[in-house]
């Protein structure tokens, strides 16, 4: 029997997706939701919790949903000192408590480090990803095979939907992007390659070293002993150093990439990367005399997340399309985020994010608490999704971010919910003003954010 | 939200400009805490700082008038009559995370700062000889040579916290104590307080020098418009300012020669419960009363308020205090009539905990009517909003490393056991240890912040006189 979870995943292929209104989803997805809650109520330790505590037994509405979403920072909730003091068998019990999947117990004694729980997990069908904080904790993400078998799907739907770029295997890749080698990333990266690599032609990688769970979690380590008063100057004069040479070999790095894309630039390139780094190799490739005329006039731009705050002029993204001579009804842009398995792709005509049929999107009060009332147009508040497809973790989570949401079609023609280019994290909206005398020692912790 | 859209909800907070009251609806803020609006005037930049080429309106009135004066605005702030008072109080209601009864407290225990005793004890302390705040004291070393030493009145900006109305007064005291020209700059939970007070000063009499040396202003925190443009030392001589992280770091960019930081940093307190604790039943239920009235210091908002107990006990008798220590706040947390939900994340953590109930134990939910956790070490977040963490401990010896810079308060118990810890607490970098239930009240005139505040306020002059004339020539 298909159930109402497997209607809405099925369109994963269908190019008429984002044909579905909300109205005409509601209770299909309703039914999903409550098919998810039914199967992992007593398999997710802190579903359960939640729901209790909530005293919710079935999802009879939307609104019924929301005490059982998950605020993003469910997935830091463990105490750090499991990782810091790599207490293996303490943070695979926590992550037992938002796994649907059993996690047979690993031995603590043969683990060497983060990155190596992280591989033995993997081994056993468990995929760790982990969003590199900006400050303090970084959060952990499980996921299952599906899960990756669903983001190497995905992820080519959404960029060929979004960028009309066909996968048809003919393209010069160029990773430009220094991201943390995470399993979600790493899918992502080998299912674009495969379908928009040209497979003679290799792909260009930066010449560094991967930045592991590792890499990132030492300075979480080392803010810990800062804050502890137990870190001594020479440890921190060594990070520093470190810290120092890394970025040294990231900026040859980007040279390096800079020179290879003036190598290739008559090749049809596909450039992968974020904005901060694609801005910085757009502009050494100007430099050394190149620009738009120069390279093939159908590439493609594949980025991914948004600006993580870096500052860049307001014209960044119009250098980088006319430096690599992109074309206009190639601005792909995609939202997502690491707590989900699906992306949302942007489209051309409407300038919006298309939210497909087995993503639940609610948007919620500013405090996250309550479902605002939406019968038709427009609404705005705090974003939180129903990612239906997710396996290996519970699909809803509340996020960080303040979205538009519209169920009426978009100007493109697709009926499907959307969301306004205009997403901003509630973060960064007001600059913090309170103060007390009342604090942690985080605000005696210098130099490392 | 538009200007007008606001208009018609916000509340009103006038500025006070040395003496003057100024109302308009110029501007629209936002208290993050409550999520409400109020209204400003605009500010007049021109109209809160004083040339330097006239001196401090409070220079040669004498130190005992100003007391005078400080003890009648008490008396006015306790007067129920006081519609300045009463307003504010309601105003803040709005805008605070506090219940009224809470913040009406909190103003009424300030206003018994102003006493007359209490203000000269707060001098004596500060000052080995405050006469220097009245006149040029003469001097003279063992070489001969004379000179006179003043503590000049300087030019202030106290930038106020938001947790606490009573430090308004105090600041406001202290501010006129040292004779100074004083920019409060208010917070956004209670763009009120100071406003409230200085209204009641000018009432008294709306020309003294005490009410042309005060105003008291909003703007946003870091707003670069106002904070470019004042911060320099051509119009103060200090910033006084309370806080850490983004609300020091803004200040930090605008120091240099000539305008200094002193900063009330942000504190976290503790408590150490001895072994001797679980000598009886009454012992026990005594140690938990002591801890929990420590814990919840003006509902655990204060920074005197101890957030982590480090317990020397196994973990069953640790489980036994925590379950009294539990019973207790939340028995406190009801009289407040104080049912504020904790925060998201912090309910996060905290289910998190729960679920790891192996290795923690958790008394009460997070539905904000009083939390105890029980752990082996220091959980990785701030206990706030009603939230104990008791730490087990073989021995207090092993809760020493624990204590760091952000350490202000230990409450400590049995007595007779704090001089052996003072010294480790004090290298640590602890700043008050107490007896366990006495984290709130100190000694008057004892440091704060590790130092003796007034007398890093004044601008220390001399004037050196020459040497004298050589006995018997």
């Amino acid at each position: 029997v298909s159930t109402a979870t497997d209607q809405l995943t099925n369109l994963v292929d269908a190019p008429d997706r984002f044909d579905h209104s909300a109205a005409e989803l509601r209770q299909t997805q309703l039914a999903a939701l409550n098919e998810r809650f039914g199967e992992r109520r007593d398999s997710i330790k802190l579903l359960g919790h939640r729901a209790r505590e909530a005293g919710v037994t079935e999802i009879g509405s939307m609104a019924g949903v929301v005490p059982l979403l998950f605020p993003h920072t469910a997935y830091k909730s463990y105490p750090e000192s499991f990782l810091t003091e790599e207490r293996w068998d303490r943070l695979t019990k926590w992550l037992g408590t938002i796994s649907p999947h059993p996690i047979s117990p690993l031995s603590a004694a043969d683990i060497s480090g983060v990155d190596d729980w992280i591989d033995q997990l993997q081994a056993r069908g468990h995929y760790v990803s982990c969003s590199s904080g900006t400050t303090g904790k970084s959060a952990l993400l499980i996921a299952s095979d599906r899960d990756m078998a669903w983001s190497r799907k995905d992820t080519v739907n959404v960029f060929t939907w979004g960028s009309g770029v066909k996968p048809e295997q003919d393209r010069r890749i160029f990773g430009l992007a220094p991201v943390a080698s995470v399993p979600k990333n790493t899918v992502v990266a080998e299912a674009q390659l495969a379908a928009f690599g040209d497979p003679t032609k290799e792909r260009f990688r930066l010449p560094i070293p991967p930045i592991t769970v590792g890499s990132l979690t030492a300075m979480v380590v080392l803010r810990k002993k800062i804050a502890d008063g137990t870190a001594l100057p020479d440890e921190l004069a060594a990070f520093d150093r470190t810290s120092a040479q890394r970025q040294v070999a990231v900026d040859d790095a980007m040279i390096a990439a800079a020179e290879a894309l003036i190598e290739h630039r008559e090749e049809k390139l596909y450039l992968a990367g974020l904005w901060n780094a694609l801005y910085q190799v757009a502009g050494m490739v100007r430099d050394r005399g190149y620009s738009g005329k120069d390279f093939h006039p159908d590439n493609c731009l594949y980025v991914g997340g948004g600006l993580k705050r870096a500052q860049l002029p307001p014209d960044y993204q119009q250098f980088v399309h006319q430096t690599f001579n992109i074309p206009a009804d190639r601005d792909f842009q995609n939202y997502s985020m690491q707590e989900l398995n699906s992306g949302m792709p942007k489209c051309q005509r409407g300038d919006r994010y298309h939210v497909p049929p087995w993503v639940v999107p609610f948007v919620l009060d500013e405090g996250g608490d309550t479902l605002l009332p939406h019968e038709s147009g427009e609404i705005e508040g705090r974003a939180a999704f129903f990612d239906l497809s997710l396996d290996g973790r519970w699909g809803g989570i509340i996020t960080g971010d303040k979205i538009s949401l519209d169920i009426a079609p978009c100007a493109c023609g697709a009926p499907s919910p959307s969301i306004r280019n205009n997403i901003v994290r509630y973060a960064d909206l007001q600059g913090d003003d309170k103060i007390g005398c009342a604090g942690t020692v985080d605000a005696y912790v210098r130099g490392l954010s | 939200m538009t200007v007008t859209d606001a208009l018609d909800t916000a509340v009103s907070a006038p500025f006070f400009l040395r003496g003057e009251l100024l109302e308009g609806q110029s501007a629209v803020h936002r208290s993050r805490d409550l999520g409400v609006d109020f209204t400003t005037p605009a500010l007049a930049l021109d109209r809160v700082v004083h040339p330097r080429t006239e001196v401090p309106p409070l220079l040669n009135v004498p130190l005992d008038e100003i007391i005078d004066f400080l003890v009648e605005t008490g008396e006015r702030i306790r007067d129920p009559r006081n519609i300045f008072v009463q307003e504010c109080i309601e105003l803040m209601t709005a805008t605070h995370v506090l219940p009224s009864a809470v913040l009406h407290e909190q103003v009424m225990g300030a206003a018994a700062y102003l006493d007359k005793r209490l203000l000269h004890t707060v001098v004596e302390q500060n000052f080995p000889d405050p006469r220097a705040l009245d006149e040029w004291v003469p001097k003279q070393d063992f070489t001969g040579r004379k000179s006179f030493v003043r503590a000049f009145a300087p030019r202030l900006i106290h930038v106020l916290p938001g947790n606490s109305p009573g430090v308004a007064v105090k600041s406001i005291a202290q501010g006129a104590m040292v004779k100074a020209i004083n920019l409060f700059k208010m917070s956004s939970s209670d763009p009120f307080t100071t406003v409230a007070i200085l209204r009641t000063m000018a009432e008294i009499d709306p020309n003294h020098a005490i009410v042309k040396s005060m105003s008291a202003v909003y703007w946003r925190g870091g707003d670069d418009t106002v904070e470019r443009v004042l911060y320099r030392p051509q119009y103060f001589d200090k910033i006084v300012a309370w806080g850490g992280g983004d609300a020091i770091n803004n200040v930090i960019k605008y120091l240099g020669p000539g305008f200094q930081l002193v900063s009330f940093d942000p504190k976290t307190s503790i408590s150490m419960v001895g072994k001797e604790a679980f000598a009886s039943e009454d012992a026990l239920d005594a140690a938990a009363e002591l801890a929990a009235g420590d814990v919840m210091v003006l509902n655990q908002e204060a920074c005197v308020a101890s957030r982590f107990l480090y317990v020397e006990a196994n973990e069953s008798d640790a489980d036994r205090f925590c379950e009294r220590l539990h019973a207790r706040i939340v028995a406190k947390a009801a009289a407040s009539g104080d049912t504020r939900p904790l925060d998201r994340d912090l309910r996060e953590e905290i289910d998190s905990l729960m679920m790891l109930d192996d290795e923690f134990g958790v008394w009460g939910s997070t539905d904000g009517k009083g939390l105890v956790i029980r752990s082996e070490e220091p959980v990785d977040f701030h206990p706030i909003n009603k939230t104990a963490n008791v730490v087990r401990v073989d021995s207090l010896d092993d809760a020493v490393r624990y204590v760091n810079v952000a350490t202000q308060t230990v409450g400590f118990s049995p007595a007779e056991r704090m001089p052996e810890y003072r010294d480790r607490l004090a290298s640590g970098g602890a700043q008050r240890i107490v007896r366990l239930g006495d984290a709130g009240p100190s000694t008057i005139g004892n440091p704060h912040d590790a130092m003796y505040p007034l007398h890093r306020f004044v601008h220390w002059m001399a004037h050196e006189d020459g040497v004298a004339s050589p006995a018997g020539a």
